[in-house]
C-alpha cells in the first residue's frame, strides 16, 4: 500500500495502465487531468479517480505527478511540478532530445524532488529473471544478445506516435525499451549502425550495437504488423549459458479455437495479472519516493537509453555508423 | 555413377555418406585425405580409404565431393579438374576470393562443373518463400530478420576455429547460407554489409558475429552467425528468417518439424528431426546435372558471391564502415 496522493497527466494507454495499478496500490487519493476531458471522464469514472480540469489543480492536490503524456509534452510536464516542488513519474523516452532530458533532470535537481522514469521492461518478469539468472553467472560471459519488439502501428499509424517529432519514431518509442535492458547488462555502447524502412504508415528498424566490454546486440523494432499483433523476444548468449524467451511462446490460458479479437490502438505486451509489470514498476517507484531508496531506474540510466537510442535513429537516417565513444 | 570424397574434414560428411549409400546407382569408390594430413579425419566401414588423393583419382571417378577444410577445397579442386571429375564442393568455397577465382579456372580448362553445396536451396519450404517473394504477394518487404547460430563446431571439429585451416570462425562457418537464401529469394546481389563480430576469451577467431546487409533492391536484411548455442542446445543450432513486408510477416523455419527426445543417459532434450534432408535433394541434384551434363542448380558464383559477403563482414568490423561489395569478379 502507498500512502502517496497520485495525479495523472494524461488520458490514454499509458494514463489508463497507470490508473489500474495504483488502484491496485491502494494510493488514498487519485486525480487525473488531460485536455481530452471526454476520455479523462471516462477514466475517473471507471477508476474512481478524480477529475482535475487544469495541471495546476491536479499538482495541487498530489505528492507526486504521473505524467502520462505524449512524449512531446513531457518537458513542460516535468518542469511544472518540479517548479511545484511535486516529486515526478514520467513515462519512458524521458525526452526527445538529450537537451531535454538533461534540463528536465537538472530541474528536478534544483528543485530537490525526485525524478523517475518508467523504463518498465525491467520489471516484465521474464526480463527480470533473466537479468538475474545473468547477473547471477549462468551465462557466463555475455556474447552476443538479440532483442525484438514489433507491433501493429498505434493507432493504425494515424496517430501523434507516426509523427517523429512527436514521438521520436520507433526507434525512441520502443527500441528503447529494449536499449535501456540491453545497456543495464551489457554496459556502454561503443558503435551503433542501423537500417529503417518506412511506408506511409509503417517503420520497421533493426540495429546492431558493438558494447565497450565487446559484447554486441541486435535489436529488431517495427511499428510494422497487421491490426492487433505484437510479438517481442530476447536471447541472451554467453560463454557458458543461454537463455531464450519469445511470446510467441503459449502462455498460461489458451482458448481454442483461438480467439479472432483484433486489438487496437496502443499495443502493450500481454501480461499476467498476477506478475503485472506496470503495477510492479509503480511499486517500487512508490516505495522509493517514500523511502528516499534508490530507484531501479536512475535519470542517468534514462538519458543514457536515449542517447543510444538518438544514436541509433541518427545512424539509421545516415545509413552510416555511429560513434558513442565518450571523449576522453 | 563412380562418386568419391575428396576430404573428410567437414561435419557434413558422414551425413553426405549415408545418403549415397542409400541412393541407387550411385558407386561411392572410396574417400581420401589430402596431402599432410597423418591421419583421415574420419573413417566409414564399407568405404574404401585411399593413400592418396591422386590414387583415388586414378579410378576417374565421375564426380568427387569436397569436404576438406576450407583452405584445401583449391588444391583439391585443382586435381579433381584434372582429373575430369564433376566437382561439389563444401561451402564456403574458399577462404580467399584468389583461391575461389583459381577453382574457376581450373574447372573452366578442364570442363568440368562446378557446383557449391548449398543444401538450404533444395528445403521446400525456402523454395515455397523464394516464389512468394518473387510473386510479390507479400508487398514492399520493410526488413528480413535472418538467425543461423549454432553450437561451436571447433568443439568436435577443432580446424573450424583455426584460422589457417578455415579462413576464420562463426562468420566463415555461417554467413554464407543466409548471404545465399537472401541472393536467391530476392533474385538480387548483397550490396553492402556491415558486421560486428566478437570473440570469447581464448579464442583465436570470432565467435559472435552480427551483419546488417542491404540488397540490390534496398531490402535491410540481418545475419546472426554466432556460435552462440551451449554445447547441451537440443541441436545443433538454427537457421530461421524472419520477412516482414506490408501486407504480412512470414516466419520461415525450416528445421521446425522436429521430435523433442528424452533420455536418462542424453544431457538434455534432443530435437529430432520428421522433415526431408535437404542435403539428400541436394546430392541428388547434383548427380543428376553430372548424369544429364547441364549445369549444377547452385554454382561456382553462388559461391564466389557468398564468399565476397563474408569477407566484406570482415573488412566492416576492421573498418567499422558498411563495405560496398564489388560487382566485378576479380
Amino acid at each position: 500500500m502507498t500512502q502517496l496522493r497520485v495525479g495523472i497527466l494524461g488520458s490514454g494507454a499509458m494514463a489508463r495502465t497507470h490508473l489500474n495499478a495504483w488502484k491496485a496500490l491502494g494510493a488514498p487519493w487519485i486525480g487525473i487531468q488531460d485536455r481530452n476531458l471526454e476520455a479523462t471522464t471516462a477514466l475517473g469514472a471507471t477508476f474512481g479517480a478524480q477529475v482535475c480540469h487544469t495541471p495546476e489543480a491536479l499538482l495541487e492536490d498530489c505528492d507526486l505527478l504521473d505524467v502520462c503524456l505524449p512524449t512531446f509534452l513531457h518537458r513542460e510536464a516535468v518542469g511544472k511540478a518540479a517548479r511545484a516542488g511535486k516529486h515526478v513519474l514520467c513515462e519512458k523516452p524521458l525526452a526527445l532530445s538529450l537537451e531535454d532530458g538533461t534540463a528536465m533532470i537538472h530541474a528536478c535537481e534544483a528543485a530537490g524532488v525526485r525524478l523517475y522514469v518508467a523504463q518498465v521492461l525491467r520489471f516484465f518478469p521474464q526480463y527480470r529473471q533473466a537479468a538475474q539468472l545473468a547477473r547471477a553467472g549462468q551465462l557466463g560471459t555475455l556474447q552476443v544478445m538479440r532483442f525484438k519488439r514489433v507491433g501493429a502501428p498505434p493507432y493504425g499509424g494515424s496517430s501523434w506516435f507516426a509523427d517523429d517529432a512527436l514521438s521520436g519514431g520507433v526507434v525512441v518509442d520502443m527500441m528503447l525499451h529494449d536499449l535501456d535492458y540491453a545497456l543495464m547488462l551489457a554496459g556502454e555502447v561503443k558503435r551503433a549502425f542501423a537500417r529503417i524502412t518506412r511506408t506511409p504508415d509503417k517503420q520497421y528498424v533493426q540495429a546492431v550495437l558493438t558494447h565497450s566490454s565487446g559484447v554486441l546486440s541486435h535489436f529488431e523494432s517495427g511499428w510494422a504488423y497487421a491490426p492487433g499483433l505484437f510479438r517481442t523476444a530476447f536471447d541472451l548468449a554467453g560463454d557458458a549459458g543461454l537463455l531464450e524467451w519469445s511470446s510467441d511462446a503459449p502462455g498460461p490460458l489458451t482458448r481454442m479455437p483461438l480467439e479472432e479479437e483484433v486489438r487496437q490502438g496502443v499495443l502493450l505486451p500481454e501480461v499476467s495479472a498476477a506478475s503485472d509489470p506496470y503495477t510492479a514498476q509503480l511499486e517500487h517507484a512508490a516505495h522509493c519516493f517514500e523511502t528516499g531508496e534508490p530507484f531501479e531506474v536512475t535519470p542517468q540510466d534514462a538519458l543514457s537509453a536515449l542517447r543510444v537510442a538518438l544514436a541509433v535513429r541518427e545512424s539509421a537516417q545516415s545509413g552510416r555508423p555511429v560513434s558513442l565513444e565518450r571523449a576522453l | 555413377m563412380r562418386v568419391a570424397f575428396l576430404g573428410l574434414a567437414h561435419v557434413h560428411v558422414e551425413n553426405y555418406v549415408s545418403i549415397l549409400e542409400s541412393l541407387p546407382n550411385v558407386d561411392l569408390i572410396g574417400c581420401a585425405e589430402r596431402e599432410g594430413l597423418s591421419s583421415p579425419c574420419r573413417t566409414f566401414t564399407g568405404v574404401q580409404m585411399y593413400p592418396s588423393v591422386s590414387l583415388l583419382l586414378e579410378g576417374c571417378p565421375d564426380a568427387v565431393i569436397i569436404c576438406s577444410e576450407t583452405a584445401h577445397h583449391r588444391e583439391l579442386v585443382e586435381q579433381a579438374a584434372a582429373a575430369g571429375a564433376h566437382i561439389l564442393c563444401e561451402k564456403p568455397i574458399a577462404t580467399t576470393l584468389e583461391d575461389a577465382l583459381a577453382m574457376n579456372a581450373a574447372c573452366q580448362k578442364a570442363g568440368v562443373q562446378f557446383m557449391t553445396a548449398f543444401p538450404m536451396r533444395f528445403d521446400a519450404t525456402l523454395e515455397q518463400t523464394r516464389q512468394e517473394l518473387q510473386a510479390g504477394s507479400l508487398g514492399q518487404v520493410l526488413g528480413v530478420v535472418g538467425v543461423n547460430y549454432s553450437v561451436n563446431p571447433s568443439a568436435h571439429d577443432a580446424w573450424f576455429a583455426d584460422p589457417a585451416l578455415a579462413g576464420g570462425g562463426a562468420a566463415m562457418d555461417h554467413v554464407v547460407h543466409l548471404a545465399d537464401l537472401y541472393r536467391w529469394c530476392f533474385g538480387c546481389e548483397i550490396r553492402e554489409v556491415y558486421a560486428t563480430l566478437g570473440r570469447t576469451p581464448g579464442s583465436s577467431v570470432e565467435t559472435s558475429g552480427l551483419l546488417l546487409v542491404t540488397l540490390e533492391n534496398g531490402v535491410q536484411a540481418s545475419i546472426d552467425c554466432s556460435w552462440s548455442r551451449p554445447g547441451s542446445y537440443p541441436r545443433w543450432g538454427q537457421l530461421t528468417l524472419e520477412i516482414v513486408a506490408e501486407n504480412g510477416a512470414l516466419r520461415v523455419d525450416p528445421f521446425a518439424e522436429h521430435l523433442s527426445l528424452y533420455g536418462n543417459t542424453l544431457p538434455g532434450p534432443q530435437w529430432v528431426s520428421f522433415s526431408p534432408d535437404p542435403n539428400r535433394a541436394m546430392l541428388r541434384a547434383f548427380l543428376e546435372s553430372v548424369e544429364r551434363g547441364s549445369p549444377p542448380p547452385v554454382t561456382w558464383l553462388d559461391g564466389y558471391r557468398a564468399l565476397q559477403v563474408v569477407l566484406g563482414a570482415y573488412a566492416s568490423n576492421q573498418s567499422g564502415q558498411p563495405e560496398v561489395l564489388s560487382s566485378e569478379i576479380n
